[in-house]
């Protein structure tokens, strides 16, 4: 069976189309899928932009109004796919198990964030995906000037809002 | 900030930017090192080496760690293999045995270098270390130090930057590691020699090396969320104020050979901060 895709349709940028890896990442990707198909991510913006790491987005609304998300999800890092330029992976706080809605896509390869142990510190970042068509609007948006926003860093001095997610 | 309430769930900050290593907080001190350059044809400083890492208890820090080119080159795993025939492979194995028991006390962990960025899994796991990524930053005592080799930041040798670009690459890695030995040797030969004809041509003096860009190391610094670079690659042990309240120490590099004699450990410590402690 063919692996799901999604399109994020980013306002002014353009289309970026995700590749989700069922089979590896089954309880990502069931997560993610269902925030797409609930609407979640329609109207959320790309908050945390870091040029040579990672673009990560899915939690905000423009303004910087934090959406609430559905209960955490277990980590998958330890799946072997790894955290390689335009993959898409699933953000968290320093608990490994906490991630819900938030995502990033690694614009470098981040070997940092894979999986090397069980443990706090060594669980890593769960990849589900990959970016299978518009890497260059992800470097477009890796290249915006970002600052200050609140308690944030490295927020998009102008939102970049994804206007929809669709599964295709 | 310690115990500090937080009425709200904590947003997902992370991935960090960078990797972060939490001391344990028994930790009461820990060593840095780096450029010792080991090799078979310069057994004084593989002595000094020796010396340090037998230490009586009472000397010893909680942890050293290794902030690359702890060898003078590393062409693949294999030569700590038994069955090499070459007398180099066993000064290999020996420096293996010796960082192996050290750890058996110690953790030691291990970051890349310039000269030794081959070192993979199997040779760390024989050493008994544990590897780190450039840059990492250490959370000790409550204050983050940022940990790197250095060479990533010399940013106006575009040359060497442009090499190693090259050579950090996954392709040429694997290319370079399916050679036989023999022939890995030699190509390590010539560009040590390309390199040594480079210093002796343009700039003898290793204070004419490219440095490291300030602009760059306050940008880490400041994305680390912390207030010290401590680095080692350009042999000029040092420590430079970068403004904003910033800094970067420079690790000494080993020559036993020299004169005089150049061996140093940086020790970091909850009582004393940080130190530097001469072996000769």
């Amino acid at each position: 069976m063919a692996n799901p895709q999604v399109e994020l349709h980013i306002a002014n940028f353009g289309i970026v189309t995700l590749e989700l890896d069922a089979e590896k990442a089954p309880l990502s990707t069931a997560n993610f899928l269902s925030y797409v198909n609930k609407g979640h991510y329609n109207n959320t913006v790309f908050h945390r932009v870091i040029p040579g790491f990672m673009v990560q987005g899915g939690g905000f609304e423009p303004g910087m109004n934090q959406k609430p998300a559905d209960a955490p999800i277990n980590n998958e890092a330890n799946n072997g796919l790894k955290n390689e330029l335009y993959t898409v992976a699933m953000a968290r706080t320093s608990d490994p198990h906490s991630a819900s809605a938030q995502f990033f896509i690694n614009v470098a390869n981040n070997g940092f964030l894979n999986h090397t142990a069980p443990s706090a510190q060594g669980w890593g970042y769960a990849v589900f995906g990959k970016v299978v068509a518009g890497s260059d609007i992800v470097k477009k948006i890796e290249g915006v000037a970002t600052g200050r926003k609140g308690f944030h860093d490295d927020v998009p001095k102008e939102d970049v809002v994804i206007e929809k997610a669709v599964a295709i | 900030m310690a115990g500090a309430p937080c009425p709200v769930p904590m947003p997902e900050t992370t991935p960090d930017r960078f990797a972060t290593l939490r001391a344990p907080a028994h930790w009461q001190a820990v060593d840095f090192i780096s450029d010792l350059h080991l090799q078979a044809a310069e057994p004084a400083t593989l002595a000094l080496w020796q010396h340090y890492l037998q230490q009586p208890p009472a000397q010893r820090a909680d942890a050293l760690f290794i902030l690359g080119d702890l060898f003078e080159v590393w062409i693949g795993d294999d030569v700590l293999a038994p069955q090499a025939q070459d007398t180099t492979p066993s000064y290999w194995r020996t420096c293996a045995q010796l960082l192996r028991e050290h750890s058996r006390h110690t953790p030691v962990y291990f970051m890349h270098g310039n000269r030794d960025f081959l070192l993979g899994a199997s040779a760390l796991g024989a050493c008994g270390m544990q590897g780190l990524f450039d840059p990492t930053v250490l959370a000790f005592q409550g204050e983050r130090w940022l940990l790197s080799h250095g060479d990533a930041l010399c940013l106006a040798d575009t040359d060497y930057q442009q090499f190693r670009a090259v050579v950090r690459s996954a392709d040429w890695q694997r290319d370079f590691l399916a050679k036989p030995l023999s022939e890995r040797e030699a190509i390590a030969r010539g560009l040590r020699e390309q390199s040594e004809a480079r210093k002796r041509g343009s700039a003898h003096d290793p204070s004419l090396w490219a440095d490291v860009d300030a602009g760059s190391a306050r940008e880490w610094l400041q994305a680390a969320g912390s207030q010290t670079l401590i680095h080692g690659h350009t042999h000029r042990p040092d420590q430079h104020d970068l403004g904003q309240g910033l800094r970067r120490v420079v690790l000494s590099d080993w020559d036993a050979t020299a004169l005089p004699p150049r061996a140093e450990v940086l020790r970091l410590s909850a009582q004393d901060g940080l130190q530097r402690l001469p072996l000769c």
